[in-house]
């Protein structure tokens, strides 16, 4: 890593690394993700009770937010970034950069109720 | 101010480097999508056991379940290339970093062919 990153570009350069943090947490959780939700289902795909009985501890809905969270920023941080390099238009980006956090922040709320009403559900 | 760039430079060297690139891109790009997808779907579990298992069962048919390990695999290559790129930038990866991606995309096939399987035995055969 460049030692001197600080003096030239501060912004580009937390956005870069955040972007290698957020990887390795996606990495690890969403291999977790998949086996404990789709390879240990015992030969069918994981039906509503099998998943509401895995949220019954309290870390459960915790990690997965932490997956959803840190998977919507390197997704849309990475969007972004693909965006920045064929967008040269300042009005242009600034329309798809709020598209990003509007639609951002709408899939976190969705996802975030989504685990809080999983939480608090009972096996039927 | 910026320099045009095209999406992608056709006078450039096509190098394994280019391509794990630009394969990187376009793999992020689809799985953004599928995320967001997949954050809608599963909201219908808060609609209720009934809502939940009739969405899946149209979603365990046989195009669904090839497109989800047609997913594990573009999952797989993101996943294993991008562990290439962080060695690549904080380790001494650029020093190998096409071996490095041999290795990466023999361990995404040998999982792909594993999960692959799994999957595939939660097919229900039937037309959705």
């Amino acid at each position: 890593m460049n030692k001197r990153f600080k003096e030239t570009s501060r912004r580009g350069a937390i956005g870069w690394f955040l972007q290698r943090i957020t990887a390795v947490i996606v990495f690890i959780l969403l291999m977790i993700h998949y086996v404990t939700y789709h390879f240990l289902s015992k030969g069918k795909a994981p039906s509503y009770d099998q998943i509401i009985a895995k949220t019954a501890t309290w870390w459960f809905p915790l990690v997965q937010f932490v997956l959803l969270f840190a998977g919507l920023w390197h997704g849309l941080y990475g969007t972004w970034v693909i965006l920045e390099d064929y967008v040269h238009n300042k009005y242009w980006r600034l329309v798809l950069y709020t598209l990003l956090v509007t639609g951002g922040a709408a899939l976190l709320f969705l996802g975030t109720l989504t685990i809080i009403k999983v939480a608090s559900l009972k096996i039927s | 101010m910026y320099r045009k760039t095209r999406f992608y430079d056709w006078n450039y060297y096509h190098f394994v480097g280019s391509w794990a690139w630009i394969l990187h891109r376009l793999s992020g790009l689809a799985l953004i999508f599928y995320l967001s997808l997949h954050i809608w779907v599963i909201n219908t579990l808060t609609h209720g056991p009934e809502a939940f298992n009739r969405t899946m069962e149209y979603l365990n048919t046989w195009p669904f379940k090839l497109l989800e390990i047609g997913l594990w695999g573009v999952i797989l290559y993101h996943a294993f290339n991008g562990i290439r790129v962080v060695l690549v930038d904080f380790g001494k990866g650029s020093l190998a970093h096409k071996r490095l991606f041999i290795g990466a995309i023999a361990i995404a096939f040998i999982l792909l062919v594993i999960g692959g399987v799994i999957i595939a035995s939660h097919i229900v055969w039937r037309m959705p």
